[in-house]
């Protein structure tokens, strides 16, 4: 047996989101069953099944680490410095 | 149209083999031989049983009682789909048997004159190719594997002679009155065709010709017919105003 991994996408604008994974011997067997699994009320209107084998997966670590305050561009440090200096000076 | 006793014999007994059929599946709930295979499996029974509702309505307004108050030689099903199949194997041959045939007993009414009858089949015949697709793709898979091959084949040798019973003709008329498009005969011709085309594929000798002791059309019931009936109407022996 194999695992898939199953993204559906609803109509509209929404992306492909996952929605699960299946177990199963073949290609064609993994889209049945996916189908079944999580599409037989009509959840999306496009699927993709993908073995997870050709996944490439990155490392968790190294995605932690990227988290960095300077990478927030939302602007809320810059208000709050504007909020702290003495009106007409910034 | 008002649709004659044949077409209407026509009907019952396909609606029978569906809930016959979509009952056994329904064994498998939560014991399918594995997680995915019990969903794929029990959504089909689901739908056998969404089948034999829509061709009881065709037939009555108190679905209920034709589905599960009538007395056992009242019913038309083939016995075929009243077998237990209390094992995988033969679960999974009688679905594929099953299936085959009723592909082509649904294409034999999409263009029937009985128009809500070809309203009904137009419908399932969607929901249908899923169910040959799921069939044949698993069959294929286990019989290419030596021990999947060991258990099937007795069971594919044993069962598949019993599903010409489902071409058994109510009438001559019905191909003259347009209710069907394709005769039983030639229903049962393209059976045997695709059946015999797959048993090929993995040198599986069966004698398709061979004559079944199943009169289940006429209203006789096979042996596994009480036990399934006694399932099948437990709710609503305990509750007759059951809503489903």
């Amino acid at each position: 047996m194999k695992t898939y991994e199953v993204f559906l996408k609803k109509e509209g604008k929404d992306p492909f989101s996952h929605a699960g994974s299946v177990d199963a011997p073949d290609d064609e067997l993994a889209l049945t069953y996916a189908r079944e699994a999580y599409g037989r009320r009509s959840e999306g209107d496009q699927m993709w099944v993908v073995p997870r084998s050709v996944i490439i997966i990155a490392d968790e670590t190294e995605l932690k680490m990227a988290d960095r305050k300077h990478k927030h561009n939302d602007g809320q440090l810059l208000a709050e410095l504007r909020r702290a200096a003495p009106r007409g000076e910034s | 149209m008002v649709p004659t006793e044949e077409a209407r014999e026509l009907v019952l007994a396909f609606a029978d083999d569906e809930l016959c059929v979509g009952q056994n599946h329904s064994w498998w709930i939560a014991v399918g031989p594995f997680l995915e295979e019990d969903l794929a499996f029990t959504s089909i029974a689901q739908d056998e049983l969404g089948h034999a509702r829509a061709l009881y309505s065709l037939l009555t307004d108190d679905v209920d009682h034709l589905a599960y108050g009538r007395t056992p030689s009242e019913y038309r099903s083939a016995h075929i789909a009243e077998f237990l199949c209390h094992d995988w194997s033969w679960a999974l041959v009688r679905h594929v048997l099953h299936d085959i045939g009723e592909q082509i007993r649904w294409s034999a009414i999409t263009d029937s004159s009985w128009k809500e009858l070809a309203h009904t089949a137009q419908r399932a015949l969607a929901e249908e190719h899923f169910h040959v697709q799921h069939g044949l793709s698993l069959m294929r898979r286990l019989l290419s594997n030596e021990d999947g091959r060991r258990r099937l084949e007795p069971v594919i040798v044993e069962l598949a002679p019993y599903g010409r019973e489902y071409f058994v003709d109510p009438g001559h008329g019905l191909v003259d009155e347009g209710v069907l498009t394709m005769s039983m005969a030639d229903q049962e011709q393209e059976w045997v065709k695709q059946v015999s085309g797959l048993l090929d594929e993995f040198d599986i000798p069966v004698d398709l010709n061979v004559e079944m002791p199943a009169f289940g059309r006429s209203g006789v019931r096979s042996k596994d017919f009480d036990l399934l009936h006694d399932e099948m109407t437990a709710v609503i022996r305990i509750d007759p105003k059951a809503q489903w």
